[in-house]
């Protein structure tokens, strides 16, 4: 199981919009396979800052810093189905 | 309007600060005076008061520059500043965690040494530093990470 993890700050309207696109490619990939989780980045400061997130919003495939600024749908879509096919 | 020893006595700040800021472009005096005198509004001691208040926060002169562009930005909004605030927290905790690192490595460097009067090759806190720096270099070199490293 692919563990993708979304940091954002509260109150971010833009993040929102970003992160439902995203999330969609989990869904579409089998959320069995591939699970999300929103971070928010002032209740978990420390995992932040041991990733190295220095500018939220960020996302962290199974715990390392992956895409340090929201990436485009078919970019965490490319990334996922790599890592997918290297664990089967 | 207010002269600049007025407005340094103000903010308890020195006359040098204030030319300092007007040379990083972060504070302007009104007009000058005939003789010369930079003559400032209160306008200009709230601005300094925001630089004062924001240098005690940690903002650095080009972060403080960016929060008055921000402040001046009529389409700007709350966000905006939340999110250069977000910024500068991550950046200074993690600061504060490499310090903590230093701190515990000196802490054991610190419990390893007798401290007494043993000539310095014998000195422990050098030996141990110069064995980190041995196996430092004994280590090999780790292959370019290739998974996601594009994206970094």
């Amino acid at each position: 199981m692919i563990k993708v993890e979304a940091f954002s700050s509260p109150g971010c309207g833009k993040c929102a919009k970003a992160r439902d696109k995203l999330k969609a490619i989990i869904d579409e990939l089998g959320q069995d396979r591939v699970s999300w989780r929103d971070v928010n980045i002032l209740e978990e400061l420390d995992y932040a800052v041991d990733l190295g997130i220095f500018s939220p919003p960020a996302i962290a495939i199974d715990g390392e810093l992956v895409f340090p600024a929201l990436p485009s749908p078919s970019r965490l879509r490319a990334e996922l189905v790599r890592r997918l096919g290297k664990s089967r | 309007m207010l002269t600049i020893g007025k407005v340094a006595a103000s903010l308890q700040v020195s006359t040098d600060s204030i030319r300092f800021y007007e040379r990083e472009g972060l504070l302007r005096p009104a007009k000058k005076s005939e003789a010369g005198y930079r003559l400032y509004t209160e306008e200009a001691v709230r601005r300094l008061n925001f630089i004062k208040h924001a240098q005690q926060c940690g903002f650095s002169l080009s972060e403080i520059r960016e929060l008055l562009e921000i402040k001046g930005y009529d389409k700007a909004c709350c966000n905006d500043v939340y999110r250069v605030a977000i910024e500068k927290k991550l950046l200074l905790e993690s600061k504060i965690k490499a310090f903590k690192a230093m701190s515990q490595a000196l802490t054991k460097l610190i419990e390893i040494c007798s401290h007494d009067a043993k000539p310095l090759d014998a000195c422990p806190i050098l030996s141990a530093l110069e064995s980190s720096m041995a196996k430092r270099h004994a280590r090999p070199k780790r292959l370019p990470h290739s998974d996601g490293a594009s994206n970094r």
